[in-house]
């Protein structure tokens, strides 16, 4: 991607693709611009220092984009448990609209695309982006059963770059949870980016899962930016399971007293994979509380990468800041990567944070053996009850459930 | 049951059990007293199989060297450590790693494995005996639980395993006196002509509770002397200092 020449003519070919909104082409063309001035991240940007895409994305030198005219899935995919199906198959909103006791789940709508600086991945995708789901919710309502997003990448795709732009809002004292995975089919080279926008007006409630599981030759970029009003509450539970190269980046903005957020993450790695995640908290207001918990388990190779930061703004009194990180290393050669950022302008308030790596425990694991339980099983136990911690967190049982059974199967050399 | 002979333990190079025999036959419990330092803990890993543990000589059970066996074979085919300080594994919860525990040495022993059902009704029968609280066994696997606690969830997985030989290290340390007789009846209500016991301990204080056949005093990685439970009450009365030299 690092060829400007070649990206500008894909750009030129794609802005004049059918699908592509008159109104929005402008804006796409100044994002376009934009990320052609801040090039492609490197090592060499703070921004980008720990993050595989600064490596992998100089592998896409010829961008390929393709719409996949073929609508089929297969069903075997579907959860069991009773929930609203969102279905996006190589970036495209396959699935029918929802419309039904206050909630609505539509192709994305917006046209107001903003920039971040330092984000020039956003950029890429405010060009090239083709539009994902649009999830609302009416005021008190509380919507009862899940709602599941499969992000369904299919062998019959012929390109190799997909970006979509996707929108959350939930109306004052509602409620929703949701369900977010996603399925490759084949390990072609693929660069995926995905921007999320969430509002929460006062007193929503939403809930957020996702796990990203098992993929090769992917390379990922998954932004979600969140603004969240009085008293309204947002967790997140991340489930990132031998994925190639990936960063996950969260922005939430605490705008009105009593907000709260709570981002957790599973890192669970072997061989070569490379996850990053990038958070960053804004405390906005007075009385926020935010939690930010990242438990990792690294096999042979694996590189994991966290930074989480706190911001307190100075009319943020009283505000709660927590994080923390646990990296378990299982080889001599996996890495874990850390930098807690706090950055602090009000004098009243609590923020803490830890972060330790280290080596799975040889006395457990003598305890566990002298019990008959054998060495690789009883490494397994020590790693499952590590990451266990964040696991027993997750309330919706089903989605606790499929998070368990990932746990085992790690394909570690 | 039992026969070590010329046993040589180094750790780190550091020579710590210098030449030990000892026969235990079935049936028998043999209490081992000795002074800080003698070596007492090093004998006990020893004799699970603890890596790091450097072994020489003879460990026969049951008429097999079982000295190039590991800490899992070891306890698959009936040998126990009681643990001094069980250790806390925060994440495994108790039930979990105790069917796990078990199901891993019927199935070396070619029994059948239990179901979910089998184990539970097994547990809440063993368990209720030594008045341990259903709430605990819910929780991590020693996280949190007194000292008390701790030994009682040893004696636990000792009557659910169902060992051959049992080993106790320093198993009254940290007890007390109503939980040492909860211990102590829990172990008594397991001696049987099948069964061996090695009770390490410093005081005389446990074997008033689980009365051994054979005493012996441990100083500076051998036996120095053997002798009867009135062994223990001597030391109790004189110390060891007779004993070091």
């Amino acid at each position: 991607m690092n060829d400007l020449e070649k990206l500008k003519n894909h750009f030129e070919g794609f802005k004049n693709l059918e699908f592509i909104n008159s109104e929005s082409v402008q804006s796409r063309i100044d994002a376009f611009e934009r990320f052609c001035q801040k090039g492609v991240p490197s090592l060499k940007q703070e921004h980008w220092k720990y993050s595989p895409l600064s490596k992998d994305l100089i592998h896409f030198q010829n961008l390929k984009f393709s719409l996949n005219q073929n609508k089929s899935f297969n069903d075997t995919h579907f959860e069991k448990f009773d929930h609203y199906r969102v279905l996006l198959k190589d970036g495209v909103l396959i699935s029918d609209d929802i419309k039904e006791e206050g909630l609505e789940i539509t192709k994305y709508k917006q046209d107001q695309f903003y920039e971040i600086e330092k984000n020039q991945i956003l950029d890429f995708n405010n060009a090239f982006f083709t539009p994902g789901f649009e999830i609302r919710v009416d005021s008190n309502v509380n919507i009862k059963k899940p709602i599941v997003i499969y992000n369904y990448f299919s062998k019959d795709f012929d390109g190799n770059n997909i970006n979509n732009k996707n929108y959350i809002y939930l109306d004052k004292n509602s409620k929703a949870e949701i369900y977010e995975k996603n399925i490759f089919e084949d390990e072609k080279d693929l660069f995926f980016t995905k921007n999320l926008d969430i509002e929460l007006e006062q007193d929503a409630n939403l809930v957020k899962y996702y796990l990203n599981s098992t993929n090769n030759n992917k390379t990922i970029y998954n932004f979600i930016r969140s603004k969240l009003k009085q008293n309204s509450e947002f967790e997140k539970f991340n489930f990132s399971h031998n994925v190639s190269s990936c960063r996950d980046e969260i922005i939430a903005d605490l705008n009105g007293t009593n907000a709260f957020v709570s981002l957790n993450n599973i890192q669970h790695l072997s061989q070569k994979c490379f996850h990053e995640i990038k958070w960053e908290i804004n405390h906005n207001e007075e009385n926020t509380r935010s939690s930010q918990f990242v438990k990792s388990a690294l096999h042979d190779d694996s590189v994991a990468a966290f930074q989480g930061k706190i911001f307190v703004d100075s009319k943020a009194q009283k505000t709660d800041g927590y994080q923390l990180s646990r990296a378990l290393l299982l080889s001599d050669r996996s890495k874990f990567l850390s930098k807690p950022e706090l950055e602090i302008y009000a004098d009243d308030v609590k923020c803490s944070h830890g972060s330790s790596s280290g080596s799975i425990d040889q006395e457990s694991i003598f305890y566990l053996r002298s019990r008959g339980i054998n060495e690789p099983q009883a490494k397994c136990m020590m790693i499952e009850g590590f990451l266990a911690e964040v696991i027993n967190k997750v309330k919706n049982e089903d989605v606790r459930n499929i998070f368990y059974n990932k746990l085992n199967e790690i394909n570690n050399t | 049951m039992i026969d070590i002979k010329n046993l040589k333990v180094s750790v780190e190079d550091k020579d710590i059990i210098k030449g030990l025999n000892l026969k235990i036959n079935k049936g028998e419990v043999h209490a081992i007293m000795g002074p800080n330092g003698s070596g007492k803990s090093t004998l006990s890993y020893a004799l699970s199989g603890k890596e790091g543990y450097e072994a020489e000589g003879e460990i026969n059970y049951n008429g097999e060297n079982i000295l190039e066996l590991n800490t899992e074979e070891r306890a698959q085919k009936g040998i126990f450590l009681a643990f001094q300080y069980p250790i806390e594994i925060p994440g495994v919860f108790t039930n979990n790693f105790l069917r796990t525990s078990l199901n891993a040495v019927r199935k070396a022993k070619g029994e059948k494995e239990l179901n979910a059902v089998e184990f539970l009704n097994l547990v809440k029968e063993k368990s209720q005996k030594l008045k341990i609280d259903k709430e605990m066994l819910s929780r991590p696997l020693n996280v949190g639980f007194s000292g008390g606690e701790k030994k009682r969830n040893e004696i636990l997985q000792m009557s659910l395993l169902e060992p051959n030989f049992i080993i106790m290290d320093e198993t009254d340390s940290g007890l007390d006196i109503d939980a040492l007789k909860i211990v102590s009846n829990g172990v008594n209500a397991m001696r049987s002509p099948e069964r061996s016991f090695l009770i390490i301990t410093h005081y005389q204080r446990l074997l008033n509770y689980i009365k051994p056949d054979f005493v012996h005093v441990f100083s500076d990685g051998k036996i120095v002397e053997s002798g009867d439970w009135k062994l223990a009450l001597e030391l109790e009365n004189d110390g060891y200092a007779k004993f070091v030299s």
